[in-house]
């Protein structure tokens, strides 16, 4: 009885099935006819780099116009040819998902190999026994894919040793980069720099290390840099200040000098190493006196601002005589001026006693004249 | 009546435009401070003029950046201009048919050495070359440090060159100098070989040493790190990263600080010296030395007596 119950809702489960199961058929049919009426272009992203056209020279704008012109010619040609498969909407999404599987699948393989791996790795390294079986398996996948890195830590050290590969090759040639603009570089660079970026490739592969640092050691011998000033080390020529000879000395020191240039026998070999001294005293912002020309006129230029300087020292001195000269003679003149009034003054006071009213005046003498 | 022109035959029209009062003498070291002026006495082409103005920033701070030269201004009246105003040097750039050629003299009477430039780069295109080029605000504001390389002590030429250069930029004091100050180099290559000289100018960078990439990059830039796929922030501290190219530098390149500089670099700890090129490239030949300023006799020169 539970037999016949049981086969009787097995197909009524089969019937089900098989309802629910066109049902779903049909649906997916009604889903993929709408997608066969979308274009392929719009449901299927297309995943080509696209140029972009602003960016381009005209040349190059023209190129791609044509080009354009000529997929559109032959798309329109293959659409409408019945022998050439007409790839629908449909199928193109049917390969895209297909695809999408395939790599999945190869991926989740290519892990669980590396895990596999690992595993048997480290315990190899516990110095556990391995069943034989696979090893051979192993052996085939390691020839197969050499530069797989079982740890972590192998792949650091795999990729610090190569950072110092290419150090050794590095030796100052500038390495090829993808975006970088030669406008102003003149050809001969341009070739200098290919050469020199074939040996780098060469060097790197031959991993010479040694050599970048023999070109740094060389190099450093013979550097030299600004001036540093330390306290105890003086410039040279910044010593000398002290003894500053007179111009006249100069002048003298300097006609020496011409007189040696023009002797017949050794006037050349003096001339130059004067020269050369000169310019080199100069450079570093030492003074140099050498011409006798040059000597003269300031000498005769300092002779004149001496004699100016003296009639200007001379005109002030006298100036000063003559103004406090001045100065006494009108305070002379004042004094007398103030006595002689101070006198006018008594006189006038004593007048103004005998001026008092009824007063005939001074007595002047006797009325007659002789007297006693 | 109206208004007469001034019909004086003098021409000094030579405007250099400083704003501020330099000072002549280094306070610190009690030398003279070298000043320059860059220019150029006839009409040059567009490439040359910004290689002109390239040098000038080069030499800045201690030179005349505006300055304008006119058609009718000559040598006797920079140099009238030279004195009052503390000019040592005159870097003259000058295009013939056949040569570009840069004139370094220095001023009252000294030697001019005349360079023929074979190939150049311009500073923007150097800049362009470069996927992070680099310009902090205060880049200029400070003068460049000179290294010279390969130039020996036996040949007179060369070290007449050596000395001049070393005399354009002004010394340091080294018990006084702030390591922020040195922020820009100038580096001079002689090749014995093919007797040119190459001309570099790089902008100098420190990096500490021995701490990791994200932790540095996290203290310079302030900007929270993404600890979405972390666990715990020790993860994020003790993560080993992958280093960069250039991180396994050799010892060589690394310096020990003596204080510090910025927030990332601390006194006493190793740093690395990182140079990235600003400025004009140049690859030049010392063809002559005239013993006066443009004039005077010629004591060296490389094609021969003529």
């Amino acid at each position: 009885m539970t037999n016949t119950r049981g086969t009787d809702m097995a197909k009524k489960k089969d019937n089900l099935d098989c309802e629910s199961d066109f049902k779903t058929h049909e649906h997916a049919e009604f889903f993929d006819k709408i997608i066969e009426l979308i274009p392929a272009r719009f449901y299927v992203p297309d995943e080509t780099e696209r140029k972009w056209f602003p960016g381009l020279s005209k040349a190059q704008k023209a190129k791609a116009k044509r080009k354009t012109n000529e997929n559109l010619k032959k798309a329109r040609r293959d659409r409408l040819d019945p022998d050439k498969s007409a790839l629908t909407t449909l199928d193109l999404l049917k390969r895209k998902i297909e695809d999408e599987k395939r790599i999945s699948l190869k991926q989740k393989l290519k892990k669980e190999k590396a895990d596999l791996r690992r595993q048997r790795y480290e315990m190899k390294k516990a110095g556990i026994e391995l069943p034989d079986d696979d090893s051979e398996e192993e052996r085939d996948n390691n020839e197969q894919k050499d530069d797989k890195s079982v740890t972590y830590e192998e792949l650091r050290l795999r990729l610090h040793r190569k950072i110092d590969e290419l150090k050794g090759g590095r030796g100052g040639s500038d390495r090829p980069r993808s975006h970088e603009k030669r406008k102003k570089i003149l050809p001969n660079k341009r070739k200098r720099d290919t050469v020199s970026e074939e040996k780098t490739v060469e060097d790197n592969k031959s991993a010479d290390k040694g050599k970048g640092k023999l070109d740094v050691e060389e190099a450093a011998k013979d550097l030299t840099f600004g001036y540093v000033k330390i306290d105890d080390d003086e410039e040279h020529g910044k010593e000398k200040k002290k003894r500053r000879l007179s111009k006249a000395k100069e002048l003298e020191r300097a006609m020496k000098l011409e007189a040696a240039k023009k002797d017949p026998e050794k006037g050349d070999v003096i001339a130059k190493k004067h020269s050369w001294k000169a310019a080199t005293s100069r450079a570093a912002g030492i003074k140099v006196h050498d011409d006798p020309k040059l000597l003269k006129q300031s000498i005769h230029k300092e002779k004149k601002r001496h004699e100016k300087n003296a009639e200007k020292w001379k005109e002030r001195v006298e100036g000063q005589q003559k103004f406090k000269v001045e100065k006494q003679q009108k305070r002379s003149g004042n004094i007398a001026d103030r006595i002689e009034q101070n006198k006018m003054r008594k006189i006038a006071k004593r007048e103004k006693k005998l001026l008092r009213p009824g007063f005939e005046g001074r007595k002047e003498g006797f009325i007659n004249e002789g007297g006693n | 009546m109206g208004r007469f022109k001034n019909n004086k035959k003098s021409r000094v029209i030579v405007k250099p435009i400083s704003k501020k009062n330099q000072e002549d003498v280094s306070h610190v070291t009690g030398d003279k401070i070298p000043k320059s002026f860059v220019f150029s006495r006839m009409k040059l082409p567009g490439s040359v003029k910004q290689l002109q103005m390239d040098l000038r920033k080069l030499m800045l701070p201690y030179t005349a950046l505006s300055l304008k030269e006119k058609k009718r201004n000559t040598l006797r009246d920079f140099l009238n201009v030279s004195g009052p105003m503390g000019v040592t040097h005159f870097l003259m750039l000058s295009k013939t048919a056949s040569a570009l050629n840069l004139r370094v003299a220095r001023t009252p009477q000294g030697p001019t050495l005349t360079f023929k430039i074979h190939q150049y780069s311009l500073a923007s295109d150097i800049a362009q070359s470069q996927l992070r080029p680099r310009c902090p605000p205060d880049l200029f504001k400070t003068p460049p440090l000179i290294v010279l390389s390969g130039f020996g002590s036996q040949e007179l030429h060369l070290k007449l060159a050596t000395i001049m250069f070393q005399n354009i930029f002004p010394s340091i004091d080294i018990n006084t100098v702030k390591l922020s100050t040195c922020q820009r180099l100038v580096l001079l290559h002689y090749n014995k070989d093919t007797k040119l000289i190459d001309f570099r100018h790089y902008s100098i960078r420190l990096q500490p040493v021995g701490v990791s990439r994200r932790i540095r990059k996290f203290v310079q830039n302030h900007q929270v790190p993404d600890l979405r796929n972390l666990q715990d922030v020790s993860d994020f501290v003790t993560k080993a990263g992958y280093g960069s190219e250039s991180e396994g530098d050799e010892e060589a390149a690394t310096v020990t600080l003596s204080s510090d500089l910025g927030r990332v670099n601390k006194g006493a700890t190793k740093s690395a010296v990182k140079l990235q090129e600003i400025g004009p490239r140049m690859t030049m030949q010392l063809v002559k030395v005239e013993e006066g300023l443009c004039t005077g006799g010629i004591i060296f020169s490389e094609y021969g007596k003529c």
